[in-house]
């Protein structure tokens, strides 16, 4: 009987369109634009600082640490749904059929970070080893066995334990995969083979104890749904996924900038759409983030013009983003029967966003204070952002 | 004097009508109830008078005006409670309130006060600073209502207004509403508790597959539907029967 299998292909089709539906927003959006300048500017820093660096640097050491932390998070993607736990019951003998199609794709699609930062690391790995190429991509090739063996481990201790003190396997994991890599790096080979073997012995010894369990439907379930969580919070900053509502906190320490609306009923709306804006963590950690990335290449960057386009795509992207979250809601809210002006909603939200961008272009700028024309990259925030707001369509005259 | 009047008003979500050709009329210090089955159009004619739905026909004047005329003057002549609170998760009770007012151009005086009589009799008091998150399904209800009892309009729009409110809280409620009816405010409540409804109302609007069925006072609906000494329950039932044949 094949129907899990069955079972298995629809969810992911219906996955993989999911995915699809809002990476298209994600890569047709701004980010695409700030990312090619982001990893050329860092792969420029990368390859004139390859030329200055000394043959003692810990390649080996850094490079095993940084795969083997990424290793070790191997998190099942099982697209279990909450039903399943009272209609798949039934079927659970033949469940081992579709883990094994789960833990396949999660090994597949997880690969590719592990194999990228080593990929990266390769130039580094040429100036300060004596590996040969052969070594060099044999170490990939141990790679690729670890991250397979981690996949099993990881899925194997949730199921066994049913999701409790993950931590511990993770750190035995995490330390285990940083030393293969180590030793691979260092020739040390047979290191390699006995802790490849250490890690195969701990996966047959959880695999036993899964056999005589349950399947530990309440913990996969919760894991799917903080993952898939996690990814509609991602593709909502850069377009509107329905149902998603952010975390609040109160964020006292702010609570001085609500003094600047007067009590009025023309600020109504002002007096709402500040606290929004610093109450909700989705619009604020956003801004937060963006000020944050554009003060730090600012920074580390110091080629004016990389800043100057960087801090505008920020800007731009910072600015629209807000914009559409703060003013487009399908739900219904009270302050839509407010006998307030229709407008008021959009000038409040203006004002908010003006403020909040002055404070990201004084943060960028002080921290390009040492470049030439510093206060370019100030100025050029806020007038992106001003023309951003101005030209682009109002959300909220969509409904 | 008449607050609210619906004439041959037809409309609803899509270009199919949900409700047809309705007309009815709320005077002064009037508490009128709106009874119809899951579906009769309850909370579509309550969307219309509101606003967030526009009539395909027929027209809507509260105090006089259409919401076309005189939108400030129409949004300020009524309160809405509806049927599930809905809450700003972002602020506090407090804020609510504050909110409230401002958009209401309430003056803080007067938001001081009347905040604090409602609180009291509301038993909200020490909640005051408390998110949205924290509140109980009767709590998020009672928040609802004391905004709307703060603005103190010529029209509260109430939509199930007992579903999740303790026993207290209902008698509450009722206070309020007494209250206000005693100053010449007009209530339109909708509801399914019958009991409560037919104790409280001065007149009854049955609606029935988006149409009036029957309106008037318990005595008009006993005479309407020919069933002398009935209860509104007895003639809930009626018409519900009377759908079962057709």
């Amino acid at each position: 009987m094949n129907s899990l299998q069955e079972v298995w292909s629809k969810r992911f089709n219906h996955y993989m369109n999911e995915v699809q539906k809002y990476m298209r927003f994600v890569f047709t959006g701004h980010i695409a634009l700030v990312l090619v300048f982001v990893i050329g500017a860092v792969g420029y820093q990368y390859s004139e600082w390859l030329n200055v660096v000394e043959n003692s640097f810990p390649a080996e050491w850094i490079v095993a640490i940084a795969v083997g932390f990424i290793l070790a998070l191997s998190r099942p993607v099982t697209l279990l749904r909450e039903p399943d736990q009272v209609y798949l019951l039934p079927l659970e003998s033949q469940m081992p059929a579709y883990f094994s199609k789960a833990l396949r794709w999660t090994f597949w699609s997880q690969i590719a970070l592990a194999s990228i930062i080593y990929i990266v690391a390769i130039p580094l790995l040429k100036v300060v080893t004596e590996l040969s190429s052969g070594q060099i991509w044999l170490v990939l090739a141990v790679i690729i066995v670890l991250k397979y063996l981690n996949v099993h481990i990881e899925f194997n201790y949730r199921y066994a334990n049913r999701g409790a003190s993950l931590i511990i396997d993770r750190i035995t994991r995490g330390l285990l995969s940083i030393l293969t890599v180590q030793s691979a790096l260092t020739m040390g080979y047979a290191y390699v083979v006995i802790f490849i073997i250490l890690l195969f012995v701990y996966n047959r010894a959880l695999a036993k104890r899964v056999k005589v369990q349950t399947i530990p439907y309440e913990h996969l379930v919760k894991v799917e749904q903080n993952r898939m969580m996690g990814f509609y919070r991602f593709a909502n900053y850069f377009t509107d996924v329905p149902h998603l509502h952010g975390s609040i906190r109160r964020r006292g320490w702010l609570n001085f900038i609500y003094s600047i609306v007067p009590y009025s009923q023309k600020s109504a709306q002002s007096y709402l759409v500040y606290r929004t804006f610093i109450r909700t963590d989705d619009h604020f950690y956003l801004w937060v983030r963006l000020t944050a990335i554009s003060g730090l290449i600012a920074i580390f960057v110091n080629i004016p013009l990389v800043t100057w386009v960087v801090a505008a795509a920020l800007a731009f992207a910072t600015t629209i983003q807000l914009k559409y979250a703060l003013l487009s809601s399908g739900d219904f809210r009270m302050d839509r029967l407010y006998p307030v002006d229709g407008s008021q909603r959009k000038n409040a939200v203006r004002k908010v966003l003006r403020l909040f961008m002055v404070i990201q272009a004084i943060v960028v700028m002080l921290c390009s204070i040492g470049q030439p024309l510093f206060f370019v990259t100030g100025i050029l925030v806020i007038a992106v952002s001003e023309l951003t707001f101005q030209m682009t369509k109002d959300p909220s005259s969509e409904y | 004097m008449t607050v609210l009047q619906l004439t041959d008003v037809t409309g609803g979500y899509t270009r199919k009508p949900v409700i047809k050709e309705l007309s009815f009329a709320i005077g002064e210090g009037e508490l009128v109830g709106l009874i119809g089955l899951n579906g009769a159009g309850k909370s579509t004619t309550i969307k219309h008078i509101i606003g967030t739905l526009l009539p395909q026909k027929g027209e809507i004047r509260l105090n006089g005006v259409t919401l076309n005329e005189n939108l400030d003057k129409y949004r300020s002549s009524f309160s809405y409670i509806p049927e599930t609170p809905v809450l700003y998760d972002e602020l506090t009770l407090k804020e609510h309130l504050e909110l409230t007012a401002m958009a209401y151009g309430i003056d803080e005086a007067t938001l001081e006060t009347r905040s604090q009589s409602l609180l009291k009799e509301f038993r909200m008091e020490k909640r005051l600073n408390w998110f949205p998150a924290h509140f109980s399904k009767g709590m998020r209800q009672k928040v609802m209502i004391m905004c709307a009892f703060l603005v103190n309009p010529q029209l509260y729009i109430i939509d199930e207004p007992f579903v999740g409110l303790d026993p207290l809280g209902i008698q509450s409620l009722l206070d309020q509403m007494d209250e206000k009816k005693k100053d010449g405010a007009s209530i339109l409540m909708s509801t399914h508790i019958l009991s409560t409804a037919e104790k409280h109302c001065d007149r009854i609007i049955l609606l029935h597959e988006g149409r009036v069925r029957a309106q008037g006072t318990m005595n008009d609906l006993r005479r309407a539907f020919q069933m002398p000494n009935a209860t509104l329950d007895d003639l809930y039932i009626a018409m519900t029967k009377e759908q079962d044949h057709e």
